[in-house]
């Protein structure tokens, strides 16, 4: 590998990394403000204008606070729970692509970190072991409360990932291809897959919001019942890497769904964009203008879906642990597999047809 | 072939005729699936050696004289299911589509070419064996049964897949074809690995037609289990087995028998005689049929070990006289320890059977039909099974093989005759016990099939 | 050395050691844990080997399912204490002349054969690739792929049949 290009390379993951932690972060600044918002109070204003540095403020209190570990805890395990938890959920973003390619004295590199003809099987893999820091933290907590939680939310996510998986499938249908770049690029400008599976977002926007243990679906952690569920024992910044993983989660989800379904960095009219800036700023300049464009774009789908967790999350009561499996089992999967025939069908039959009705 | 997908997709056809509210129609839709499976079986009679799906499943006419063995055998087994019914928590769709699917694993271990065919197959048949022998719910030692076949058969499945492995290994090669052309190498002769593949594959094997010292599980899990399933596994999974043993020896392996002749031997003889010694002291009658059921796969090896070129015909006759006769004597034995039953419990003692004679002289006679054909005597299927059997082993000259053989088939007639004696010469008070028409006609159809072999064993060769 | 073979050193070092532990472990969590951590060397393997699919599919299907439900049924089951089943001498002399026969032989096996030598520029690197293996499993591979479905039904019918709850159990 060229060193140019390794460093832009370096430069890419350090990037996205940062990112993807800032955006977690000032999620949970975002998500105090959309609550108050959603119940007509004001929200977090006093750490600095509007309250901006309050996240930093959450940060420095975690830090302080007494780290605590039960006496008859596992010691090892409880420290690796939360761990666990945060390194899966910063791991899904490495196959995310951000955006196009940016060209540097000649070379170009992709605005992503690693580029792998499996990623989509990549994210639903460390997707589904993300239930392990949960799982073994609630265990390790030694408490009966931790322990329900976590054994909900295994279950939960083990029955839901199928339903994930099968919309999922469709898309692979449709495609033909397991890269997500791959996948976004047959998304060019405004023809993207909701279009064609609006069944298989739903699926998998449902879905999405389970793995995360987001409301309506957040009984891991249902105060009325359980405390604070799998975290209950948990102190300190072990507790923040737990509520900190979920806010990266649902960032990263979020990056997904409009990678599959939203066309990632591409949006209608792109192409004219892209000549515009070309003629303007010259090949290399307007080419790298171009992708910053569709990254800032694909940033604003992510943080739409971001937002709409929030929303979701103040407006929807939360479902009963049965409602929960009636709804996986015997409502999503079905649908999911019939998303597949669906699929299946048009692939087979009717492609040719809706394609020559778009063009 | 046709088999496989018919039975497949009827299989799945059975499980949605459950949802029907009549579930009368259910067994005589199994037993006509049956009959289609077993006319599709004959598509491919003398169409010589076939291969299908790029080398994966083999159809000779031997394998379909095997899959007919067990596509009767399941026919009549499943006409003897009549009881499914009566009973208001069972499920008849699921016995039956898992009885059909389990049919499946069955031919496909008759037929395999690919190593995968068979392992896949083998799998079809364990788990369907051992969700079929936990199926009675409420009884404890049906549990135990279906808990301890299944822990034990997952170790062997594993022990199996590893002698797959380090065959693959040694051969490169998943092919009984291909194991054969490397075994005809002259490295492949002397391939350590592939010795071991070997052997962990047919401790695997063996732990399924449950040979000793891998029989640990068979008197429990056949007690345990409903007797008609019992009656399930003890003919369709040991011929299928055996078949498939035969396949993997005489196909690929025949060229290092004086590698293998020495373990089979030494584990025939073992299983001679746990099967025939230990049956003596049983008081249940079913658990004397698991012990016997050992000792029948311990003829049926001695033919493996021989393996000359009667072997196919004989392991065949062999495993065709020993369902017949099995599948009666459960059959007589489902009746009379239901009409016996203690605490609501079917009573299975030999105690049940005494006087059985003076009120069902049918029963009694097909019982002892059965019996005296698992004994070996003349004039039975089982004489000339054993006969084929031990000529072929005598061809080879294991002639001390071939004594203990005929020890062990004299401890055997004291057992199976315990049973006649007790229908006939003890006294008891079994009243008139009623018999389907269905169940008469499997009965009555098994024992004439025992019988007519045994005065005309030629028949049979001519049907070949 | 070259770095992949170093890469492959260590990780096969670390697929034994973990599994060894699986074995050793007194917790049956930390067992679990233990071969949770086996399969993520094996995906490691198949990293190595270019199987990228394979590595995948490893990670989904067994550490990210099967092995969740393990640790779910074992944390059911409450094994704090340590109350092994006690063998009795026999049985634990037994097990292991077995296991030391079992070990020798193949050890001896190992040892006797002949591998035949590798020729690296054969190695076709695409071959794990998802492509390829579509291509077999839908071609080569076909009737055991269907058949293999015959098996997850007939397991499939076979848990409901014995989960079902019947007439006269709790309901809630």
């Amino acid at each position: 590998m060229e060193l140019t290009e390794f460093i832009i390379k370096a430069i890419v993951i350090a990037v996205i990394f940062g990112l993807t932690l800032l955006i977690a972060m000032y999620s949970t600044y975002g998500e105090r403000k959309v609550a108050a918002f959603i119940q007509d109070r004001i929200g977090p204003n006093r750490a600095g204008p509007f309250g901006m540095l309050q996240p930093l403020a959450d940060a420095g209190k975690m830090f302080f606070k007494e780290d605590f570990i039960p006496a008859q805890a596992n010691k090892w395990l409880f420290i690796a729970g939360p761990a666990l938890a945060m390194l899966t959920a910063l791991m899904a973003s490495a196959v995310i692509p951000f955006g196009h390619t940016l060209r540097y004295d000649g070379v170009e590199v992709a605005v992503q970190a690693v580029e792998a003809n499996i990623g989509i099987l990549y994210i639903f893999g460390v997707v589904s072991l993300g239930v392990y820091g949960i799982m073994v933290g609630g265990w390790a907590s030694n408490n009966k409360f931790s322990l329900l939680g976590a054994i909900r939310a295994a279950s939960q996510n083990i029955s839901y990932e199928i339903a994930m998986g099968m919309a999922i499938v469709a898309i692979l249908m449709m495609t033909g291809s397991l890269s997500l770049r791959e996948i976004v690029d047959q998304q060019h400008s405004g023809n993207w897959n909701i279009w064609y599976q609006p069944l298989g977002f739903i699926i998998f926007i449902t879905c999405a919001f389970a793995e995360c243990n987001r409301t309506p679906f957040d009984l891991p952690e249902c105060e009325t019942e359980l405390v604070g569920g799998y975290h209950t024992e948990y102190s300190s910044m072990k507790l923040g890497f737990y509520l900190f993983a979920e806010y990266i989660n649902m960032f990263i989800s979020s990056a997904v769904i409009s990678a599959l379904y939203f066309g990632g960095y591409n949006y209608p009219g792109m192409d004219w964009v892209y000549t515009q800036l070309t003629g303007a700023f010259g090949e290399v300049a307007g080419h790298n203008a171009a992708t910053l464009i569709g990254t800032a774009v694909f940033f604003g789908k992510a943080l739409f879906f971001v937002f709409f967790y929030m929303w979701v999350r103040w407006t929807l009561p939360r479902f009963r642990y049965d409602q929960l499996m009636n709804l996986g089992w015997k409502g999503l999967i079905p649908l999911a597999i019939l998303n597949i025939i669906i699929t299946g069908t048009g692939v087979l039959f009717l492609e040719p047809y809706f394609t020559a009705l778009l063009k | 072939m046709y088999p496989i997908i018919l039975l497949s997709v009827l299989g799945i056809v059975v499980l949605f005729l459950g949802f029907m509210k009549s579930k009368n129609i259910l067994l005589p839709a199994t037993l006509l699936f049956l009959a289609l499976a077993l006319g599709s079986n004959f598509i491919d009679w003398n169409q010589g050696p076939l291969l299908y799906f790029y080398g994966m499943f083999s159809v000779t006419n031997l394998t379909l004289a095997f899959n007919a063995i067990v596509l009767i055998s399941a026919f009549l087994i499943v006409a003897m299911t009549r009881g499914f019914q009566d009973d208001e928590e069972a499920q008849p769709a699921e016995y039956y589509g898992i009885m059909l699917f389990s049919l499946v694993g069955a031919i496909m271990i008759i037929g395999y070419e690919h190593l995968i065919i068979f392992f896949v197959g083998i799998e079809i048949l364990s788990v369907a064996m051992y969700i079929l022998t936990g199926s009675d719910k409420r009884n404890l030692r049906s549990n135990e049964a279906s808990l301890k076949y299944f822990l034990m058969g997952a170790f062997a499945t594993g022990i199996m897949l590893f002698g797959i492995a380090l065959l693959y290994g040694a051969t490169g090669a998943f092919s009984l074809t291909g194991i054969r052309g490397f075994v005809s190498t002259a490295a492949g002769a002397q391939s350590y690995i592939l010795y071991a593949g070997l052997l962990l594959l047919l401790i695997g094997m063996l732990f399924k037609v449950s040979a000793a010292p891998f029989h640990f599980w068979t008197p429990d899990v056949y007690d345990g289990a409903p007797s008609i399933f019992t009656t399930f596994m003890s003919t369709i999974v040991k011929t299928a087995g055996f078949a498939a043993i035969f396949r993997l020896l005489s196909h690929s392996f025949a060229g290092i028998y004086d590698f293998w002749y020495i373990t089979l031997a030494v584990i025939t003889v073992l299983t001679l005689f746990v099967g025939n010694v230990v049956a003596v002291y049983q008081d249940s009658f079913k658990r004397m049929m698991a012990y016997s059921s050992i000792s029948h796969a311990g003829y049926l090896l001695i033919a493996l070990t021989a393996l000359t070129a009667q072997t196919e015909r004989s392991i065949l006759f062999y495993s065709m006289a020993y369902s017949v006769a099995t599948i009666s004597a459960f059959g007589v034995l489902m009746l009379i320890a239901k009409e016996k039953s203690l605490d609501g419990r079917p009573n299975e003692s030999y105690d049940a059977f005494n006087g059985l004679a003076k009120q069902n002289p049918l029963l009694a006679f097909v019982l002892t039909v059965s019996m005296l054909s698992l004994a070996g005597i003349p004039l039975t299927a089982g004489f000339w099974g054993k006969f084929f059997v031990f000529s072929s082993a005598a061809d080879r000259g294991l002639i001390w093989m071939l004594v203990v053989a005929v020890l062990m088939s004299a401890v055997g007639i004291y057992y199976y005759f315990r049973v006649v004696i007790a229908s006939y010469m003890k006294e008891g008070n079994t009243g008139k016990i009623r018999v389907a028409p269905f169940y008469q006609i499997v009965l009555v159809a098994a024992t004439v099939i025992t019988i007519l072999f045994g005065l005309a064993p030629g028949f049979f060769e001519q049907l070949l | 050395m070259n770095p992949t073979l170093s890469i492959f050193y260590f990780l096969s070092f670390l697929t034994v050691l973990s599994a060894l532990m699986v074995v050793f472990s007194r917790s049956p969590i930390h067992s679990v844990l233990y071969l949770i951590l086996t399969f993520f060397c094996l995906t490691g393997h198949y990293i190595l080997l270019n199987a990228q699919f394979l590595a995948a599919v490893n990670i989904i299907v067994y550490a990210g399912a099967i092995m969740v439900l393990f640790l779910f049924v074992i944390m059911f089951l409450n094994m704090k204490k340590e109350d092994e089943e006690a063998k009795t001498n026999l049985t634990k002399i037994a097990a292991m002349i077995v296991a030391g026969t079992l070990f020798v032989i193949l050890f001896g096996a190992y040892r006797k054969s002949i591998i035949g030598a590798y020729n690296p520029y054969e190695y076709n690197s695409q071959v794990g690739m998802v492509e390829s293996l579509g291509a077999v499993l839908f071609r080569d591979y076909l009737l055991p792929f269907e058949l293999a479905s015959v098996l997850f039904l007939i397991a499939m019918t076979g848990a409901v049949m014995l989960g079902r709850r019947e007439v006269g159990e709790r309901h809630f």
